[in-house]
């Protein structure tokens, strides 16, 4: 099974500078490409792409006194209420994870040194933060279908190999591995599980890219 | 094939919309914002259109994002991209929005990505321009066959598989189509194929 970013991803680029990707992907996509200067050149240089053809669109005209209602919206606009709750791990890490947990997340106690946070994305992916502490190990799990794990910060070990930040890892089904984290910063990491379902489209892709 | 004429913005006209978001940011220039509106709200609509909304979803889409223009001015660095690129990010996320239809709170305020990704080097803002310059200069050249592949791509969103099946060509055909017009977008390639 493939490890450690040895795989084309380059579709997932495009899809993801149209704003087409599911959302549990592009959210791995903005948090690994904050994490990796090369990724971070290709997200910037497709994002690039869509601007420069949203220039060359065909224009759709507005409504009669569009510019003025719009102005009636702005001047409507009240300051934004403070938000109450943040989780204080979570906002030390990148944006897109952060505005994926939400306020209303709550971490959920696993074994000892290992807690667990669903993200509610909308995709039938199933998006978990991990939060390691150093020396704990993530309980011993199959799974079945892909799972695709990318180290925010910290790092893990398993018995292939050690991972760091901006590090993306893939096991199939039949890989049975079990993550430990590495001394020194508490490891976060993003895990994405597809369940063993077969997509079309877009996650179909993915799954085709990744072997399975 | 006719040949569709791609008319980006010029670099006078990036650096004057650029101009008008720091206006919005400094003074709150209505004026400014009138003139990035007049550019901006057709196109964004005429995007949205393209992605199947109504006339009167995209209609008050395309006004919703120029509100958080508006909002937003103060986040927008013209050295990290152009004011284009920007607003493509704002429509693009509202769309998604629209399609998930969430009402959570988050703990940041609602706008994704309004910065590009972090790691920058020193000398990245200078070749970010360059890149926008590089990018419509390509625009402006590439043959027919690669920019259709690559509007169906970097903006409508497609797959290759489904790019493939909507023109009708081989997979193969179109990975490497799109391969070369993004190499050439990032300057990759020397010279035209």
């Amino acid at each position: 099974m493939t490890r450690r970013n040895d795989y084309p991803m380059s579709e997932l680029y495009s899809a993801y500078g149209a704003g087409s990707l599911d959302p549990a992907f592009a959210l791995l996509v903005e948090t690994q490409a904050m994490l990796r200067p090369d990724l971070c050149e290709l997200v910037a240089a497709s994002e690039a792409v869509s601007g420069a053809l949203l220039e060359t669109a065909e224009p759709a005209a507005m409504r009669a006194g569009a510019l003025d209602s719009t102005m009636a919206l702005i001047d409507a606009l009240s300051p934004a209420a403070p938000r109450a709750g943040a989780i204080e791990d979570v906002s030390a890490l990148p944006e897109p994870i952060r505005r994926a947990a939400g306020a209303s997340s709550r971490w959920k106690a696993s074994v000892p040194g290992i807690r667990r946070m669903s993200l509610e994305i909308d995709s039938p992916m199933h998006v978990e933060l991990y939060r390691i502490e150093p020396g704990a190990a993530v309980p011993r799990h199959s799974h079945a279908g892909i799972e695709l794990t990318l180290v925010i910060a910290g790092g893990f070990s398993d018995a292939l190999g050690s991972y760091g930040p901006g590090d993306l890892v893939v096991n199939g089904p039949d890989d049975t591995h079990r993550p430990v984290g590495d001394e020194g910063d508490i490891c976060f990491a993003l895990a994405l599980r597809d369940g063993g379902l077969k997509f079309t489209g877009p996650l179909g892709m993915i799954q085709r890219l990744l072997g399975q | 094939m006719s040949t569709t004429i791609v008319r980006t913005a010029d670099l006078e006209q990036r650096e004057r919309h650029a101009d008008c978001m720091e206006r919005i940011a400094d003074e709150e220039s209505r004026e400014a914002f009138a003139e990035l509106f007049e550019f901006f709200a057709p196109r964004v609509k005429g995007y949205m259109l393209r992605l199947g909304a109504s006339e009167s979803e995209a209609e008050e889409l395309a006004q919703d994002v120029l509100v958080t223009v508006w909002r937003k001015a103060g986040m927008y660095d013209r050295k990290q991209a152009s004011v284009s690129t920007w607003i493509f990010r704002v429509a693009r996320n509202r769309r998604i929005d629209v399609q998930r239809r969430t009402n959570k709170p988050a703990l940041e305020p609602d706008e994704p990505m309004l910065q590009p990704p972090a790691a920058e080097q020193p000398d990245a803002a200078v070749s970010r321009g360059q890149m926008e310059e590089q990018v419509r200069a390509q625009l402006a050249t590439l043959p027919q066959e690669q920019l259709v592949l690559l509007q169906a791509a970097f903006y409508d969103g497609l797959s290759h598989s489904e790019i493939a099946e909507a023109f009708d060509l081989p997979l193969g055909t179109v990975k490497s189509r799109i391969r070369l017009a993004f190499a050439r977008m990032r300057g990759g390639l020397d010279a035209p194929e």
